[in-house]
């Protein structure tokens, strides 16, 4: 295995890079895009655990690594790129800009599979800003004014983000012996500069995963992007952020006012998700929202999981991400299917649809459930683990105004059905459902045991029943959501504070160029002597000769 | 050997000035295979320098004044640069003016041009370095003013005038300090130890005010974005190998292999001059970002991109000189990559306001692919060239305990994205005003250099790990002469 292992490396990288060689030259670019991921998916399951490979000479040495958490990633996060891929080219089906998006989708993918296996910040780095950089091309894609829109909001979001994280990554590695995860991680902890990188790396993978303030792109893009990118940006990529964080956030030695400020940041964000996400309308920015919330759980329980030394965070917090890919995956690509297929599959689409959405805030029996029990051990019995409890209530109550929204929106005559929507979208269903079941055990630790218990049943049951209640609650009172806050809530407010900044230094600007229009009256400085030589020196039957002339002087004094 | 290296451009160069404008496949023949024979050559003296061989020529100039041609290390990073992109813009400079006036003019003083790099490249002593380093100023103003236009002449005037200011302080700080020294020879160290520490502070001033006219180091960047009227291969060129480089060049040599960085630190030059290099960076972005005309606001992105090398060789830490001298490189590829695709632009499309744009992805796919590349590059996105020099100063920086560096680095990048995103943006995401035909993307030689440069930015950093890459060349530079 020792040969192949880093071959299925290579595979799994060769896979999509030899595709955006061949895709703009494709007639049918879209029928690339379910295999791309294919290699990935097969490294995941068939090869061997720690299988690695080392090229000195690419970049500043490639180091790449197969570890558990990258397989795990690997694993769920090709999956549903295969699917998602397969769910494309019925979507996407005659609409224009075909090779646009496949050429992005390609490069998104290759970045998120370098993000993945990498196994040095440089190697990591150089495949999160290509994940980052493509992903534009994805939101954009329909080149709409509120696609482009998005697509500002989100590409400075993330150049900003990707400057943050390089800007870090250059103090954490200045003092690091290799480039390699653990040294770097490491050099986190003793450097002089341990709060700042940690800031740094805070920012820069805080806004892939959408912290509050930094969320602001998430609600934004996830509607303008077409469906299948939507359900990989919030199925997969978002979660290259956990991805970095679990890889460099050093285990210990993080100061414990940081640790409590992480938590606290990421439990806002888990709330303020919930909370804006319940006053949108359109089914994407809730989910979109949802996904934000859902990331905020997941950096405070890392957090404080590190921060106590909690056993398996990082299989914890893996096995969650793995589920919620799965499931909001399966949910964005509902969406499409409700749309295109007719009234006959709308009752088994949304009851299907039902189950996956309520294993996001962990149905018993759900491979949500499993999930949910693996955080809760690590955020424990404390505050974090009593907010990380409730808030299955909200998350609850968040996808239950998914469902309604949902199940209002119009579909196709009654027989319609796209089989080419409908299959990879059940069978990411499927899959949300059994993955994190037969993972489960491996990764949290746990037998399946502890999940069927009465007192686990229970656990995980309260919050949707409470969540139901309410619901019904507010059905039967007629109650209205009574404010509308505007998709990507906060960056309202940002556009209006550049617009202002940004007219406030047109005037300085103009002001300044007015001043130095008044400096060019001054007197310019004559070049009247220069004039003449000039006037001459530009006939060049002059110059040229002249300068013929130093160059055979030159000659000739090399030749003595 | 480096007489011959010389020779390579400098014979091309004095039989191009006696052939006649019409004997055009003559002319392109002997430019070709002068820059064909240079790379040879350059080719076999990398072989030779990497094994340690030390080539050396000198000549008896005046009684007690050598001209001294050496190659280092140091010397072929600039060679081989200079070399390659030669070749490259000879070809594309061919294809560019095609059947235009005075070519025999324009490519003579071509050659004298790099054949002066050239003897900039392998000078081993100051005054050697002078010398070429003024033959190189006298040689580039026919380019600058080739287009004969108002505007050309006016901006060669101020070239003319800055560069030859810098040129009096240059010698100037020269003369004073060869009249306490003797000669003054790259590789003797020590040759200052007899001076005291007042003249040589004032002299390096000198020395590095005189060469920072040529780095457009702020507030000496005046004549380069003046200088951008030039035909598009002359800018490539000044840009990216010739001009700036020079100067950049220089005042690694001054801080390198005439003071040491033992004897600036004790003077404690460094840092003034480091932040003078960071500020440059800063500004030249800003100033970048507002700047409509591409050509315009790619020549403050050299100001500031060049700044990079003196901020590097300026901080004296291993690292940070490694970035800047592999920047030397990494620098000239991306921007003579962005410099061919305006020019091509320019040419076949009449484009040269950065809202015409819009749409090119489409007409010329190959041109705004390459532009692209550069432009990223230039960001620092990896695995392009520019990535791999920041990250080196920026760890550099750090090593040397100036954090700053990274932030400088840091604001300098989100200016590169504020003012190249939305050139890309524009290529491959606006649709174009008109519909223009297809077909745009001729000749071959207009396109294909900025393909190939493309190639080679993302190339040396993709694979900057390789011995032979610059980052390679760079470390082994580092390693044999500036490591105590």
């Amino acid at each position: 295995m020792s040969r192949t292992g880093p071959l299925l490396l290579w595979l799994t990288f060769a896979g999509p890079l030899a595709m955006i060689a061949v895709a703009p030259l494709s007639r049918r670019p879209l029928r690339l895009l379910p295999w791309a991921a294919v290699p990935g998916l097969a490294t995941a399951l068939l090869a061997p655990l720690d299988i690695a490979m080392e090229q000195p000479a690419v970049l500043l040495g490639l180091h790449l690594r197969l570890d558990r958490m990258a397989a795990v990633f690997l694993a769920f996060g090709s999956l549903l790129w295969v699917l998602a891929g397969a769910y494309a080219q019925s979507y996407l089906a005659g609409s224009g800009h075909a090779r646009s998006f496949a050429v992005f989708w390609l490069l998104t993918l290759a970045g998120l599979l370098g993000v993945v296996l990498a196994a040095d910040v440089v190697t990591l780095y150089a495949a999160f800003s290509l994940m980052s950089l493509a992903t534009f091309g994805l939101v954009i894609h329909d080149r709409t004014a509120s696609a482009r829109r998005a697509g500002l909001v989100y590409i400075v979001l993330a150049v900003l983000g990707e400057i943050t994280l390089v800007a870090a990554l250059m103090l954490a590695a200045s003092g690091a012996d290799s480039l390699l995860f653990a040294d770097v991680s490491a050099a986190v902890a003793r450097s002089p500069w341990s709060t700042a990188i940690l800031a740094g790396l805070l920012v820069g993978f805080g806004i892939k995963v959408g912290l509050v303030p930094l969320h602001v792109w998430l609600p934004l893009a996830h509607p303008e992007a077409p469906t299948p990118a939507s359900a990989v940006l919030s199925g997969v990529i978002v979660k290259a952020g956990i991805i970095g964080l679990m890889r460099l956030v050093p285990a210990d030695g993080m100061p414990d006012a940081w640790t409590e400020m992480v938590v606290v940041l990421g439990v806002v964000t888990a709330y303020y998700g919930v909370l804006v996400g319940l006053t949108q309308t359109d089914a994407k920015a809730i989910l979109a929202y949802s996904t934000l919330s859902q990331m905020g759980l997941l950096v405070a329980v890392l957090a404080s999981g590190l921060a106590a030394k909690a056993a398996g965070t990082l299989d914890a917090v893996t096995l969650y991400a793995s589920h919620h890919g799965l499931a909001k995956g399966a949910l964005f690509l509902a969406i499409g299917v409700v749309a295109a297929c007719g009234a006959r599959w709308r009752g088994p689409v949304l009851v299907v649809t039902a189950l996956a959405a309520l294993a996001i805030a962990g149905l018993p029996l759900s491979g949500g459930a499993f999930a949910k029990l693996a955080i809760k051990d690590v955020a424990g019995a404390g505050a974090t683990g009593t907010l990380v409890a409730v808030s299955a209530v909200g998350t609850a109550l968040l996808m239950l105004r998914f469902l309604q929204v949902l199940s209002r929106a119009p579909g196709k005559p009654a027989e319609t059905a796209n089989w080419g929507l409908l299959v990879p979208w059940a069978a990411a269903a499927a899959a949300a459902f059994a993955v994190p079941v037969l993972w489960g055990p491996d990764l949290a630790g746990k037998p399946a045991a502890a999940a069927m218990s009465v007192h686990g049943l229970w656990t995980a049951a309260w919050p949707i029943l409470f969540a139901l209640a309410a619901a019904v609650f507010v059905l039967w009172r007629r109650w209205r959501i009574p404010l509308a806050i505007p998709r990507g809530d906060l960056v309202v407010l940002g556009e209006t504070l550049l617009r202002r900044i940004g007219a406030g230094l047109g005037r300085l600007n103009a002001r300044l160029a007015r001043l130095f229009q008044r400096r060019r009256r001054w007197p310019a400085p004559s070049f009247d002597g220069l004039d003449t030589l000039e006037a001459a020196l530009r006939r060049w039957n002059l110059a040229g000769p002249a300068l013929v002339l130093v160059a055979a002087l030159i000659a000739i004094a090399l030749t003595i | 050997m480096p007489v011959l290296v010389l020779s390579t451009s400098l014979v091309p160069a004095i039989v191009i000035f006696f052939l006649a404008e019409a004997q055009q496949r003559t002319r392109t023949l002997v430019n070709i295979a002068g820059a064909l024979a240079k790379l040879a050559l350059v080719a076999v003296m990398l072989d030779g320098v990497a094994l340690g061989v030390a080539y050396e020529t000198r000549l008896g100039l005046l009684p007690g004044l050598d001209l001294l041609l050496r190659v280092d290390a140091l010397a072929l990073l600039f060679l081989t640069l200079s070399a390659f992109l030669w070749l490259l813009t000879t070809i594309y400079a061919i294809s560019y003016l095609g059947q235009g006036p005075h070519l025999s003019r324009f490519f003579g003083f071509f050659s004298l041009c790099v054949a002066a790099t050239t003897g900039i490249a392998l000078s081993g002593t100051l005054v050697t370095f002078f010398i070429f380093y003024e033959l190189l100023t006298l040689s580039t103003w026919p380019l600058v003013v080739h287009q004969g236009d108002a505007r050309s002449i006016a901006a060669g005037r101020r070239y003319l005038a800055y560069t030859l200011a810098g040129s009096a302080v240059l010698l100037l700080g020269i003369v004073w300090l060869e009249s306490r020294t003797g000669p003054v020879e790259f590789t003797v160290r020590g040759s200052l130890a007899g001076v005291d520490a007042p003249t040589l502070q004032a002299v390096f001033c000198l020395l590095v005010a005189g060469l920072g006219v040529k780095t457009a180091l702020v507030p000496l960047h005046g004549w380069l974005p003046a200088a951008m009227v030039a035909p598009a291969p002359v800018s490539a060129l000044l840009h990216a190998v010739a001009v700036v480089k020079a100067g950049a060049f220089g005042i690694v040599r001054i801080i390198y292999d005439v003071y040491g960085t033992t004897l600036l630190h004790e003077l404690s030059l460094g840092i003034p001059l480091a932040a003078v290099a960071a500020f440059t960076v800063i500004y030249g972005s800003a100033r970048a970002l507002q700047q409509d005309d591409i050509k315009r606001r790619l020549a403050f992105s050299t100001v500031s991109q060049v700044s990079y090398i003196v901020l590097g060789a300026s901080l004296f830490g291993p690292y940070s000189t490694i970035g800047g001298l592999a920047h030397l490189v990494h620098q000239g590829l991306m921007k003579i990559t962005l410099f061919f695709c305006a020019g091509a632009l320019a040419e076949r499309l009449h484009v040269h306001k950065v809202r015409e744009l819009d749409g090119i992805g489409r007409t010329m796919p190959w041109t705004a692919a390459a532009f692209t590349v550069g432009a990223l590059g230039m960001i620092g996105v990896p695995p392009i060239a520019g990535f791999v020099s920041k990250w080196y100063l920026g760890l550099g920086g750090v090593q040397a305990g100036h954090v700053w560096v990274v932030l400088v680095l840091a604001g300098s990048s989100l200016l590169n994205a504020g003012y190249f995103l939305p050139l890309i943006y524009r290529a491959w995401f606006v649709p174009g005003a008109m519909d223009r035909a297809p077909g745009r993307e001729r000749p071959f030689w207009l396109i294909a250099p900025a393909v190939i440069t493309a190639l080679a930015s993302l190339g040396v950093g993709a694979l900057a790990g390789l011995a032979m890459s610059p980052l390679g060349w760079a470390t082994l530079i580092v390693e044999r002469n500036y490591t105590p």
